[in-house]
């Protein structure tokens, strides 16, 4: 790349008359603003960062423990270390320990996370409690607003912003699918013995009433060959995330015009309802199953239909299967088997996530910004969602068209417009002051609802509680909270 | 003899440094725990007002607090006997010489030395609904698939989580009650004997008195582990189904660091060790160890 100061050598006979001046300088402006533009933010972010790294520092950033934490450990840590010289040193912690872990570090003021992880729901706690940076300024500062621009809809203008400020950059493309087996939906003999009992087509089912129809006869005609209909993960904090979008994609609303809560409706009991009858076809003991049971059930070949965030889609196409960190990962036997769709209701829960913030009490916070956008850029972004061992999801516009990833595996591009249709229909998770607090109800509504306790006696309990945490955080400050959270695009389907 | 004051100030500096620890570790947190419990700190609010006794008032309203200390009291009043009756049961059968009595003593007491998490997560595999090696069991002796969900369903969830506890601490108790036991005065067992004193006699007249302060010391360190019970609740429910099974330092945690209700927290800890030193004391008192 020519420096855009070249441009003006060759004018420098000219430079005589004051016409000649305005018109060198006006090139010269011109050059520097296009060569600006045409860096991307990616390299405006190591450009920037060198001088900040200069003597070797370090940034510390909060990662989720586990497979998401390769991310920086294996890739993009040494390689910000070797553009910028910046060492990158990465706390990992359980995501049920994260939120915890950040607010104690706040609360103590040591400074010890630079940059952080956070999931999109929290965001208007953590805002609100003073431990996350407005990013506003740093984003115009690096000239890394078009960029943000590109991030997929339903993430940007949901999970970036709190009362209007930037504290986040979504970074995760985390949202349900539906993985049917292709395979079994093909099969003669089944299409004819579905036809014959319902009255019509054995199909990938778009409502929850066809999913349940069709789950319980695949059940009835593959159960001897060791097939359930389907398998869901079944463990409270999972189903949580199913109930949230199921219930709303039936209609319901969690609160009402007065923000008393009205998830015990008679939506959300005939949810909880149907959930329940739902275990009956689907494997044994399925109310136990959490992310691991049942990637292995449908990895297995063991059910027909299951959702759940896309990392299943890549595991079940074999994608980098002999991968050493994916040793954990029963081996598939479904590879070009599976099929992808937008779960049941047609608006898939945008179930966590994570987005990438700087910490409001680093004492580096400009070098832990520029790591931040440099990771969430769509240089890096792009080829940090193809990494085999790590969980972060398509989540720009880029990166479900990349050619690169549609090339990953045969049916790659299916998987790849599953998640681009999630992200233009995708629900939010509810988001509020103390949601932590509202999510504990639901999820321990949900354990009890597989105690075999009664739907609306459940509900109803869990509505108290969330009456009685709203009344105690402050009926006014929550109400503007959920007005805000309830106004976005993603909140309930339009 | 009497000091001199710059002997006396040399003694006060050599010992200044171990009260200066004793007031920082013992006493410093109690009395900033009350402070605490007196403000209105949450999550959200970094509010250090005086509050007077809200937190404490909250306390009363609190169903799932009350909930969980009876859940708490029912973990005790179940696992704490039976620990100390099969204890006692194994300390009686080992008290004889038998071949191989110390390798069969050290591997009963192997439970012990796990991290309760560590058991907990263990007996969470034991009961799992599809390989775990316990429904695994039951469908063999039944005759086909069986599966029963230990830690879903009401009525089986007590059970786990006892027996998962009683696995682990019985040990204690038995190892414990052995040493009692070997230290009985064996001539007043051999004059009982000779005098025609049965089993029963002999153990509730000369036995048990001999054993009880060992026992009762016992019966306090359990008892007060039992009301501290977390790891293998935690587990196993993580005190579900709903709160069925959570405990009160399962509810003190869940407040204090998942909800950040702080100032509350601290009136809940603050409760907890006013009534633990109150049971602690009586306990003492009644088995006379004050002295």
């Amino acid at each position: 790349m020519n420096h855009p100061l070249s441009v003006a050598r060759p004018c420098a006979a000219l430079a005589r008359s004051p016409l000649s001046v305005a018109i060198v300088a006006l090139v010269a402006t011109f050059a520097i603003a296009t060569d600006a533009s045409a860096q991307s933010a990616a390299q405006r972010a190591v450009d920037a960062a060198k001088p900040l790294c200069a003597g070797g520092k370090t940034i510390t950033i909060v990662w989720e423990a586990g497979l998401q934490s390769l991310d920086p450990l294996n890739f993009s840590g040494p390689e910000w270390e070797k553009q910028t010289g910046c060492k990158v040193k990465v706390v990992e912690v359980p995501t049920a320990e994260m939120f915890t872990k950040i607010m104690q570090e706040f609360r103590a003021g040591t400074g010890a996370y630079d940059a952080l992880n956070v999931i999109p729901a929290w965001m208007p706690d953590l805002a609100g409690a003073g431990a996350l940076e407005p990013l506003d300024a740093l984003v115009d500062k690096y000239g890394y607003r078009a960029e943000l621009q590109k991030i997929a809809p339903t993430y940007r203008d949901n999970q970036m912003t709190v009362n209007g400020k930037i504290y986040g950059f979504p970074d995760d493309g985390d949202v349900f699918v539906m993985y049917y087996r292709k395979d079994i939906f093909a099969r003669d003999d089944l299409k004819k013995a579905f036809k014959a009992k319902t009255g019509h087509e054995l199909a990938v089912p778009k409502t929850w009433k066809q999913f349940d129809e069709t789950a319980a006869f695949l059940t009835e005609a593959l159960k001897k060959d060791g097939i359930y209909g389907a398998a869901f993960f079944r463990e409270p904090p999972y189903t949580m995330y199913m109930f949230q979008e199921r219930f709303r994609n039936e209609g319901g609303k969690f609160f009402d015009a007065g923000m008393k809560a009205t998830v015990n409706n008679d939506i959300g009991v005939r949810v909880f309802n149907e959930m329940r009858a739902e275990n009956k076809f689907m494997p044994p003991g399925v109310e136990k199953f959490g992310f691991v049971e049942n990637l292995a059930t449908f990895l297995k070949g063991q059910s027909a239909m299951t959702i759940s965030w896309p990392p299943y889609g890549r595991f079940a196409a074999g994608y980098l299967a002999n991968e050493k960190a994916l040793d954990w990962v029963p081996k598939s036997t479904i590879a070009g088997k599976v099929g992808y769709a937008v779960p049941p209701g047609g608006h898939p829960q945008l179930a966590a996530g994570f987005a990438l913030s700087v910490a409001s009490t680093s004492k580096q916070k400009e070098a832990a910004y520029l790591f931040i956008q440099w990771l969430n850029s769509e240089d890096i972004s792009m080829k940090r969602v193809q990494l085999p061992y790590a969980l972060r999801d398509p989540f720009r516009d880029s990166h479900f068209t990349s050619k690169e990833y549609l090339a990953k595996w045969p049916d790659a591009k299916d998987y790849l417009a599953a998640l681009k249709a999630g992200s233009q229909t995708g629900l939010l998770d509810l988001s509020l002051i103390q949601t932590d607090k509202y999510e504990e109800a639901l999820r321990q509504g949900i354990s009890r609802l597989w105690a075999g306790e009664d739907s609306k006696k459940i509900l109803d309990d869990v509505a108290k509680q969330w009456d009685a945490t709203t009344n105690q955080i402050g009926l006014d400050k929550q109400k503007a909270v959920y007005g805000a959270w309830a106004a976005k695009s993603g909140a309930y389907p339009k | 003899m009497r000091l001199s004051s710059r002997d006396r100030r040399f003694s006060l500096s050599l010992v200044a440094p171990s009260i200066f620890l004793l007031l920082l570790v013992g006493v410093f947190p109690l009395v900033y725990l009350l402070v605490v419990s007196f403000q209105g700190i949450t999550m959200t609010e970094l509010d250090t007002s005086f509050q007077g006794l809200r937190n404490f008032r909250m306390l009363f309203d609190d169903e799932r607090l009350w909930q969980s200390l009876l859940h708490t009291v029912i973990f005790t009043a179940i696992a704490l006997p039976l620990e100390l009756v099969l204890g006692l049961a194994m300390a009686q059968l080992f008290i004889d010489k038998l071949p191989g009595r110390p390798v069969f003593v050290a591997l009963l007491v192997l439970p012990v030395v796990v991290s309760p998490i560590v058991a907990g997560a263990t007996w969470s595999l034991m009961f799992d609904q599809r390989f775990g090696p316990i429904n695994e069991v039951i469908s063999w002796m039944l005759g086909g698939e069986t599966t029963i969900l230990w830690t879903i369903k009401p009525d089986l969830v007590y059970p786990a989580i006892l027996l998962a506890e009683i696995w682990q601490w019985t040990p204690f108790m038995f190892l414990l009650l052995l040493a009692a036991l070997s230290a009985v005065d064996k001539s007043q067992l051999e004059a009982a004997a000779i005098d025609g004193a049965g089993w029963w006699r002999t153990f509730f007249r000369i036995v048990l008195p001999a054993i009880w302060p060992v026992m009762a010391i016992a019966i306090l360190i359990r008892a007060l582990d039992l009301f501290r019970l977390f790891d293998i609740v935690w587990a196993l429910t993580k005190g579900g189904p709903g709160t069925m099974t959570e405990t009160i330092s399962i509810f003190a945690y869940v407040k204090g660091f998942q909800q950040f209700e702080t100032s509350y927290t601290a009136a809940v800890a603050l409760m907890i060790i006013v009534l633990l030193s109150v049971v602690v004391m009586a306990a003492l008192k009644r088995v006379e160890l004050t002295r």
